[in-house]
């Protein structure tokens, strides 16, 4: 077998590789590049050898990425989903995803290799998405006002009187209606994560206050419902690292979700545990549980459960994608655990919060 | 006699849907359909309230409210923005503009009711 000429030409394996490829020192100097890092940051090895990585590519958050490499001498890949940079040149932006590989010599670090794949078009067609969501989820509000408000008059027979039949039909279109409503509601908020028009800032937040602005809105109808809802928080939690509206959100869409499935009688039991530096927020319920086999797919996109006993009225199969979302951009874990006939268990966790330091996961420089 | 509400709304549906709320509990409705339209009717008419959508032809619902709170006439009159924009960054600039609430389109007839009865109170 032929072996590597030596030394390696870096200069011919990367020459026509349409990824920008930048090698760093262990003090994010820069030491070499490829012709397209060159034309792309508009940098010559020349004139910018030895310079911070940071200054000249104008990406902060190399910074922070090439530590994580350093502290943890592992590889580090972020998806395009998780972590993409904007670079402004020529006044366009450009979309990079980023991938950061440990070099070693002999069995000492080195430095790093900084990768920078184009997913610019990716970007693009992601937006277009997001801004047609958000158009069409805009647009459905104006006639549902007309159509909401019509029913509401009718049912309160203020526009006279209906037949018994003619109510029981108007009962079924204000409650599709609602449906309809949560389903915008749900877009919109999808599109607005989606977008990165929304940040997560999490600061330091109280969990009784969170618990209890997530549930008290959804205590009225669970006594309608004929549902006993319960809260079981420990005295003197330390404070979470939560974005409160989010937080809120989230659990909120735990116990809505867990009234839809849960019949008269059943209870549902909303826990908060701390154990080292998580909070663990649980949401139990006595409802009909999730088949195995839909369990992992629940937390995915337009993803919606059916089946005896669940009553699929109301959700889009979106509420528990934001969730997933939220939870994820906090930095914390969501699953979920079932027994068909037993009942469900939905677990988030959010980090304790750690004086000033700071939480916030970037989303983007 | 009534109180007399202004409602500033370009959908003919909505107006319709309005309108019959509105009479059903004995208000005095006057209605524009575009931003100029408004400010005219605000002087002629003098209502206790007017419901503001922020998507109107002209003048736009901002526009709008930005006029009528500078000015001490009518700086006073409540004013409810009635709207599909649910985007936070549209109820905060209409906030810091002096609107009184903002309700996001659909809404139902009794939440509307509650509004106006806050402001409308005998």
């Amino acid at each position: 077998m032929s072996k590597l000429p030596d030394p390696v030409n870096l200069e011919t394996i990367t020459g026509n590789l349409a990824d920008a490829v930048l090698l760093v020192d262990l003090n994010k100097n820069l030491v070499w590049l490829n012709k397209k890092a060159e034309e792309f940051f508009n940098i010559s090895l020349n004139s910018t050898a030895g310079h911070p990585i940071v200054e000249l590519t104008a990406i902060k958050r190399l910074n922070h990425l090439l530590d994580e490499v350093y502290e943890n001498q592992e590889a580090l890949k972020c998806t395009y989903e998780e972590a993409s940079v904007k670079v402004k040149k020529l006044n366009q932006r450009y979309f990079f995803k980023i991938a950061i590989n440990p070099i070693f010599q002999a069995d000492n670090l080195w430095g790093a290799l900084v990768q920078f794949t184009d997913v610019t078009r990716f970007h693009e067609l992601e937006k277009i998405k997001t801004d047609f969501v958000s158009i069409v989820s805009h647009e459905f509000r104006t006639p549902l006002t007309t159509i909401i408000v019509g029913v509401e008059m009718l049912k309160e027979g203020m526009l006279g009187d209906l037949t018994p039949r003619g109510k029981e039909v108007l009962e079924a279109i204000g409650a599709d209606c609602e449906r309809l409503n949560r389903l915008i509601d749900n877009l919109m908020e999808l599109s607005r994560i989606e977008s990165g028009t929304i940040y997560v800032e999490a600061e330091p937040t109280d969990i009784a206050d969170l618990v209890e602005e997530a549930v008290r809105p959804l205590k009225i109808q669970a006594a309608q419902q004929g549902v006993e809802l319960i809260t079981d928080l420990p005295p003197e939690l330390p404070p979470v690292a939560a974005d409160f509206n989010k937080a809120v959100w989230v659990l909120a869409n735990l116990v809505g979700n867990a009234m839809r499935y849960t019949d008269p009688g059943g209870t549902i039991t909303v826990r908060v545990r701390q154990r080292g530096k998580k909070h663990f927020f649980s949401v139990e319920d006595t409802g009909c549980g999730i088949p195995k086999e839909h369990q992992e797919k629940i937390f995915r996109k337009y993803v919606q459960v059916s089946g005896p006993g669940r009553k699929g009225a109301g959700g889009v199969g979106l509420g528990l994608a934001i969730a997933k979302d939220i939870v994820m951009a906090h930095g914390g874990e969501i699953w979920v655990e079932s027994e068909i006939g037993v009942g469900t268990k939905f677990t988030f966790t959010f980090p304790v919060h750690q004086g000033d330091e700071s939480v916030t996961i970037p989303k983007a420089d | 006699m009534g109180k007399k509400i202004l409602l500033v709304e370009d959908e003919k549906n909505v107006i319709l849907g309005v309108r019959t709320c509105l009479d059903a509990v004995g208000y005095d409705v006057e209605i524009v359909e575009d931003g100029e339209a408004a400010l005219e009717a605000v002087h002629r008419e003098h209502p206790d309230l007017i419901l503001l959508d922020l998507l109107l032809p002209k003048l736009d619902g901002f526009e709008v409210l930005k006029v009528l709170k500078k000015d001490p006439d009518t700086a006073q009159i409540p004013v409810i923005v009635l709207t599909a924009k649910a985007e936070e960054e549209d109820r905060q600039r209409a906030v810091d503009l002096g609107a009184d609430n903002y309700m996001t389109k659909p809404f139902k007839p009794q939440e509307l009711w509650d509004h106006l009865r806050s402001y409308l109170s005998v």
